[in-house]
């Protein structure tokens, strides 16, 4: 589904990402671990396209499609994903209508009718429902004072309405207290389905008890170090990353969400 | 020294249409008054910015004939008085008779009445500031005088619609006058439009006199064409506990400008002022607001928006003079400006002038562009540019837009904020 081959990217003249090598296939959860500052967000944000970050070598296709001549907005519709680490706050945009405006530009590139107001305030309600987030967020600006577990659960919400083909969740477990964290993992695991793929960013094994991985990997100082299976994850956890050649005093979980 | 220009003899001379005697005496008094009037250059302080885009040529002087073709397809739900070029016209106009509220054009009024109303015009305004408001005193060829008595509530909005024809060159000068007394209420709506191609001058003033306990509502909608030099003055005297609102939305052109000017007269009075601006091409637009704490114990609540796309101009000047024994005035005001380009320009200016030591006084303003991160969340969920802009663009202005009282105006303010966007905003 997704094929990354030799991404190297930068910012300001600095480059981020130095050959990233990854095959993502229908149906697979990614896991991505790493220190802080190693790139994994930088790889989601170029992943959808954020043009803060250049792309000054290599490929990234999905289903075969190149997505480097895609705006951000027709790689969203082509089903690309991003749950973002920090969630965007926008006043004076009810979150309701930014949902129904995004569902139905993806309705409307799919040449499905639109949604009317009625219609949709019943799916979004029922969605709500399913990330347990209460509908008085609906009426909201978008993340407009919501805490930091509300925020990833909007994030999750809108997964779920989107419907994408490639989901890459930034930190969605950061933040999160016991009880949120089953939620938004129940809501990742809705979204598990064959012709879907998952590609989490994670500092915490404990997500992935929740959602098990096919494949886990290690994303240090821009590249992929290291990839395994679950039990990969389990390892870092006990060894930290300086086994790998990688500074250990920076892999400890960021504080921030 | 070059000397400052004087205003053109040519626009001293009024038109033919009729008014009782005591207006017309006024009306002369003012005009001798203006003989070598010298007009605003770019050193006048108030009009620094747009003297430049005041083009008062001979053809503007002409008044331009009231025929009253145009205006009368407007659906208005509530009462309806139509202007056409700055007259009255009866047969496109539709209000009840009330009792306690007389709403008369200045054409119609008796001798008496137009001598009372005679001494009272001009009264709200601080007229050196607002030089272009005594050529209306001068000019004025028809007017509307709207009496509430005590307690007397207009149970629906006034919509005063002000068309204006350029198939010629010329002028036209309308003029509102309101006395609310005591506890009375009303929303007057000022809606200025235009059709025709011609250079005209619109040159409007609009008074307001609130008595204790009075309640007025202003809403105006400055839509005018490419063709139209809109000038207009609000003054607004408030006496004790009376309430002042007023919500105006205009849309650019060669020249808007509008000056408000509110006096708190008396303690518990409170004004609310809002204010959107939208301009693109090379239109300029220009507010220039005056708040008076004359009295103690007042509350003025300020909140501008103005949105400069293309090589466009805005701008606001606000200004707060709290006088000495206006000790627990409480001020706000905030302005808060959008660049949708590099080429647009926004001036803004606030101006306090704070004499007591008793009061609350805050200010705020800002000049900004779109978010960038904001943009990129909203297409990284697939939707469109020109609607993500017009989402942000419209987050910014919302808050104001849903205040507006009359739904009407909503309506209309959001047809012609669609057509901007459109127009200013691309796909990628
Ligand atoms: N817009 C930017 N401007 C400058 N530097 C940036 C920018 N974005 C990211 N960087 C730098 O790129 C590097 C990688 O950042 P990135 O956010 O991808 O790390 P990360 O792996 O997601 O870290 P964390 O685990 O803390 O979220 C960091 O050194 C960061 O400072
Ligand atoms: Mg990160």
């Amino acid at each position: 589904m997704l094929s990354i081959k030799n991404l190297h990217a930068s910012v300001e003249g600095e480059e981020i990402l130095k050959g990233i090598n990854l095959e993502i296939k229908a149906g697979e959860v990614h896991a991505i671990m790493g220190p802080n500052g190693s790139g994994k967000s930088t790889l989601s944000q170029v992943l959808a396209g954020n043009e803060t970050f250049e792309v000054t070598q290599g490929e990234i296709s999905l289903n075969g499609e190149n997505l480097l001549d895609l705006e951000t907005e027709e790689r969203a519709r082509e089903g690309i994903f991003l749950a973002f680490q920090y969630p965007v706050e926008i006043p004076g945009v009810s979150n309701l209508q930014f949902l129904r405006t995004a569902v139905n530009a993806m309705r409307t590139h799919r040449g499905e009718p639109e949604m009317n107001a009625a219609e949709f305030m019943k799916l979004a309600k029922e969605v709500s429902k399913q990330v347990d987030l209460d509908p008085a967020f609906l009426k909201r600006g978008v993340n407009e004072g919501f805490s930091g577990g509300e925020k990833k659960r909007n994030e999750i919400l809108q997964a779920l309405l989107l419907q994408p083909k490639l989901a890459i969740l930034d930190e969605t477990d950061s933040g999160l207290d016991i009880d949120a964290l089953q939620v938004v993992s129940k809501g990742v695991n809705a979204l598990r389905a064959e012709d879907r793929a998952i590609l989490m960013v994670t500092h915490y094994q404990r997500l992935l008890n929740h959602i098990v991985p096919d494949h886990v990997h290690v994303l240090a100082g821009g590249r992929i170090v290291k990839s395994g299976g679950r039990e990969l994850a389990l390892e870092l956890e006990e060894r930290g990353y300086g086994w790998l050649g990688v500074k250990d005093e920076e892999a400890t979980p960021s504080a921030a969400s | 020294m070059k000397p400052a220009p004087t205003i053109s003899s040519a626009f001293l001379e009024p038109g033919g249409h009729s008014l009782p005697e005591p207006l017309l005496e006024l009306r002369k008094q003012r005009g001798t008054a203006l003989v070598d009037m010298p007009l605003p250059t770019r050193k006048t302080e108030n009009w620094k910015y747009s003297s430049r885009h005041l083009k008062l040529t001979d053809e503007l002087a002409t008044t331009l004939p009231a025929t009253g073709k145009d205006g009368y397809s407007l659906s208005i739900p509530g009462y309806r008085v139509v202007f056409h070029n700055g007259v009255m016209i009866p047969e496109a106009s539709d209000f009840p008779d009330l009792d306690g509220i007389r709403i008369q054009r200045f054409a119609d009024l008796d001798d008496d009445e137009a001598a009372a109303l005679a001494e009272r015009l001009d009264n709200t305004l601080d007229t050196r500031a607002v030089q272009m408001a005594r050529l209306n005193s001068a000019r004025f060829e028809d007017g509307l005088y709207i009496q509430l008595d005590k307690e007397a509530v207009l149970d629906q909005p006034l919509f005063i619609v002000h068309e204006v024809t350029g198939t010629a060159s010329g002028s036209a000068y309308p003029r509102i006058y309101v006395d609310a007394a005591r506890h009375s209420q009303i929303t007057v709506v000022e809606e200025y439009l235009s059709s025709g191609e011609e250079p005209v001058m619109v040159d409007t003033v609009t008074e307001f006199v609130l008595a204790d306990g009075a309640q007025v509502t202003n809403v105006r909608l400055v839509m005018e064409g490419e063709n139209v030099q809109h000038i207009g003055a609000t003054g607004v005297r408030q006496a004790a506990n009376s309430r002042f609102e007023s919500h105006c939305v205009g849309f650019g052109g060669p020249l808007r400008r509008h000056d408000l000017q509110v006096r708190l007269e008396g303690e518990g009075g409170e004004c609310k002022l809002n204010g959107v601006v939208v301009t693109q091409g090379k239109q300029h637009y220009d507010n220039h607001t005056s708040i008076e704490h004359v009295a103690a114990h007042c509350d003025s609540e300020e909140t501008y928006r103005n949105i400069a796309a293309d090589e466009s101009h805005a701008v606001f000047n606000g200004r707060i003079h709290i006088h000495e024994d206006a000790q627990k005035s409480n001020a706000n005001m905030n302005n808060k400006n959008l660049l949708l380009s590099t080429g647009a320009e926004i001036d803004t200016k606030p101006e306090l002038e704070i004499y007591a030591d008793d009061v609350k006084c805050a200010h705020g303003a800002t000049i900004g562009q779109l978010d960038r991160i904001s943009l990129f969340y909203l297409v990284s969920r697939g939707i469109g540019r020109r609607e993500a802009n017009t989402l942000l663009t419209m987050a910014f202005i919302n808050e104001l837009v849903e205040q507006i009282p009359v739904q009407a105006v909503k309506d209309a303010a959001q047809l012609r904020l669609n057509e901007f966007f459109d127009q200013t905003f691309q796909e990628a």
